[in-house]
């Protein structure tokens, strides 16, 4: 299955959201998660769910879900007026609906913590974290501390950034 | 209460498969079913084909319990599906006298589903299956 490019944000400071070319975003480091679930949609998840990255490193969702469609929508007031759970002055993004096999990348360029999830499927724990670069950097920003209107099982759904930071990479339960 | 809930959902699905019970709908066997019927790829953000339930079209009047009709990659009816968000059931919601796209029912399937465009609460999928060979012409 060739997953379709759905589109490339490169978010960083400033507060502007750029498409830029992919032979840019491309030239540095490339990480992907995956978006999976059972054939039957009993448990859905992102994997991995915990990724630690340098700053500077492009995110690529993919969904490889065949029964399913899914987004990775992180947490900021501007995007269905959640919570902000991403560095300040980081641009907020939203991959839309991906259809199985399409992709969507995002550039992190701001030290600090990023928690996202899936809109049909947040009820479901199928949110992720992502940490860029480590808390000795310049202008780091750490996971939030309030609970905000996310559910319990939302919240379960967050490797602790300690954990990510020290196995590099963390696996949702079950998950190999 | 999951057991509950469960025995309640396989509960319906007997009765729409016992014969005598359920009445087939004036649905064709070969896609498309005429309107009110869409086909749900064209109504929320999910494929075409879902591996496991075929190509949907449903009544969006119906929502979320359907019946959807599910057609095989050639087009032949071979499954209605209903959708019931286990938080409605707990509610107290009950799904009576839903209709069936056929009165050939070879065997049931009754799953949890976490949610997905459409239906995005939790809820079961209690699959009725139209001849011995439906399940897999729906599985891939």
């Amino acid at each position: 299955m060739m997953p379709n490019r759905r589109q490339v944000l490169a978010v960083g400071g400033g507060g502007v959201v750029a498409l830029i070319g992919p032979a840019f975003v491309l030239a540095g480091p490339v990480e992907e998660i995956r978006m999976q679930g059972t054939s039957r949609g009993e448990h859905v998840w992102f994997a991995p769910v915990g990724l630690a990255v340098a700053a500077g490193t492009t995110l690529r969702f993919v969904n490889l879900d065949p029964g399913n469609s899914h987004t990775a929508t992180c947490y900021h007031p501007t995007l269905f007026d959640r919570p902000q759970r991403i560095p300040a002055g980081a641009t907020p993004w939203d991959s839309d609906f991906l259809l199985p096999g399409d992709s969507f990348e995002v550039l992190l360029t701001l030290p600090g913590v990023y928690d996202f999830y899936c809109l049909p499927h947040e009820h479901a724990g199928m949110v992720g974290r992502i940490v860029v670069g480590t808390p000795g950097d310049a202008g780091w920003q750490g996971a939030a501390t309030e609970a905000g209107d996310l559910s319990a099982v939302a919240l379960d759904g967050f490797p602790s950034v300690e954990a990510i930071l020290k196995a590099g990479r963390v696996m949702p339960p079950g998950q190999p | 209460m999951f057991l509950n809930l469960s025995a309640a959902t396989f509960g319906i699905a007997l009765m729409l498969a016992a014969p005598g019970l359920a009445q087939a709908e004036d649905v064709p066997e070969a896609a498309p079913p005429p309107a009110p019927y869409a086909k749900v790829s064209d109504l929320v953000a999910l494929p075409d084909f879902l591996p496991g339930l075929g190509t949907l079209f449903v009544d969006p009047a119906t929502l979320p319990a359907g019946p959807f009709l599910g057609y095989d990659r050639d087009g032949k009816l071979a499954a209605t599906i209903f959708m019931t968000p286990i938080e409605d059931l707990q509610g107290g919601t009950s799904y009576n006298d839903l209709a069936v796209g056929s009165n050939d029912v070879s065997s049931v399937d009754i799953y949890y589903n976490a949610g997905h465009p459409g239906v995005e609460k939790p809820h079961a999928h209690v699959v009725l299956f139209h001849g011995a060979d439906a399940k897999a012409r729906l599985a891939e």
